[in-house]
């Protein structure tokens, strides 16, 4: 038991991730106004486009924030493969999809528009289809 | 290093100092309510049929290419939810909490497998690690109640450092958890989680992100001086943490604040730890004494109403002949 606290507290200190055993980093870091947020939409075949709503989408979806942030660093094939997944759960819920377009999005939280932000500066950065995915 | 092993030989002795076996037998039955209640409805099912390109695996889970199987998960969630429920029953304590515990690792470890670790079943799963090896079953158990056990302890008997160092080992894992959770912010973000913006961006983004605007991140986020004060009152809370260590009435404004806490992230960013918070309540309140204190008011309320003037009832009508 004594290994145990050890580690434990070893894990504390240096900010150590050793699932179960962690580094307890919630909310660690000091946040800025300005806040980059990547954004998946999906597109139907009148080319109008929709956010991807992941909250409605079963627990093996809400990831999507961290896939989003780690995006660019996967394969063209691993893209693919998630683009997909995605718009096959879109699909599953009856949306219509042609194509999944990922934006790179910068918020200032700090400019207000009534109880809202201001809407984001918005960026195309990839597009997936059937055929694969372009950067844009 | 004379002062480093006089401090080693004072925690050894406070750690192993003799315990209650109530107050063990109490987080046996709450900490095994929390796991078996968390392993019954966590979304393990739809995790399991997650597709494998957004599989982002955390520790042993690495050693897989995808979410382990529905009938995988099937048999760990009914064995981890039986064992957890009999293990708060007392029925072969020391078998079925580590099966519980066991079997419900890779099913909470799924959970963290989305490219997020979540804290939120992270300190139980922790504070039940010096349980499995404790004797958490030898009272207040349906095997005590069959004789194996005393059934009903008075307060002090059978005290013995074998109840005592496990629920103190609890004790410093949740006084650990949240003043790790305050050095962190110390260490990656230092004063500026206080006094910059910090907490105000955090509920403006957290309400811009939800479906409808969250008026108390609102309420808390367009008053600075409020954000500071909740961002101090925090970081505060965390660190202090320890103080029960040393000072066990320190709970008395450490599980209210953490209650708070807790409560205040659920209804501002609709973050429910409610685990966490649950934890915190079963390890730091003394449940042994708690009990002594209700038996000694029943005992009073007894003496008081065996002591009231009885109605003369031997006129009455329907009095027994």
């Amino acid at each position: 038991m004594a290994a145990f606290l050890a580690v434990f507290v070893v894990c504390g200190v240096f900010g150590l991730e050793a699932w179960p055993l962690t580094g307890w980093r919630l909310f660690a870091d000091a946040r800025q106004p300005v806040q980059v947020v990547w954004q998946a939409v999906t597109v139907d075949a009148a080319g109008h486009e929709a956010p991807v709503a992941f909250g409605d989408l079963p627990a093996g979806f809400h990831g999507n924030v961290q896939v989003l942030k780690g995006f660019a660093g996967l394969a063209a094939a691993e893209q693919a493969a998630v683009c997909r997944a995605w718009a096959d759960a879109v699909r599953a819920r009856g949306g219509q999809v042609e194509a999944v377009r990922i934006y790179h999005t910068v918020t200032d939280v700090s400019r207000r528009v009534g109880e809202r932000g201001a809407p984001p500066a918005r960026e195309l950065r990839w597009t997936c289809t059937e055929a694969g995915v372009a950067p844009a | 290093m004379r002062r480093l092993e006089a401090a080693a030989r004072r925690a050894g002795a406070w750690l192993f100092a003799p315990g209650d076996p109530r107050r063990l037998a109490a987080l046996r039955i709450g900490l095994g309510t929390v796991l078996a209640v968390r392993l019954a409805t966590g979304p393990y099912l739809e995790l399991a049929r997650q597709p494998a390109a957004l599989f982002r695996p955390i520790s042993f889970l690495r050693l897989l290419d995808a979410m382990p199987p529905p009938t995988v998960v099937v048999v760990l969630q009914v064995v981890a939810v039986a064992a957890a429920v009999l293990a708060t029953a007392g029925v072969a304590a020391r078998a079925t909490l580590p099966l519980a515990w066991v079997a419900g690792l890779p099913l909470v470890a799924m959970t963290s497998s989305i490219g997020k670790v979540v804290h939120n079943d992270v300190l139980l799963l922790l504070v039940l690690v010096p349980l499995l090896p404790a004797p958490t079953g030898d009272t207040w158990s349906l095997a005590a109640r069959r004789g194996r056990g005393s059934a009903r302890p008075r307060a002090g008997s059978g005290v013995s450092p074998r109840y005592g160092w496990p629920v103190r080992t609890a004790t410093v894992v949740v006084a650990g958890a949240y003043f790790f959770t305050g050095l962190a912010k110390l260490l990656h973000a230092g004063p500026a989680w206080v006094t910059s913006g910090n907490l105000r961006w955090v509920l403006y983004a957290s309400s811009d992100a939800q479906a409808a605007p969250n008026q108390a991140a609102l309420f808390v986020a367009d008053r600075p001086w409020l954000a500071h004060l909740v961002a101090l009152a925090t970081l505060a809370l965390e660190l202090s943490f320890p103080l029960v260590l040393v000072r066990p009435r320190a709970a008395w404004v450490l599980v209210p604040g953490v209650l708070g806490l807790h409560a205040g992230i659920w209804v501002a960013m609709g973050l429910n730890y409610w685990p966490m918070a649950a934890t915190v309540v079963l390890v730091l309140v003394d449940w042994a004494a708690l009990a002594d204190r209700l038996g000694r008011y029943n005992h009073f309320f007894r003496l008081k109403k065996s002591h009231r003037p009885t109605p003369d009832t031997s006129m009455s009508p329907s009095a027994p002949g």
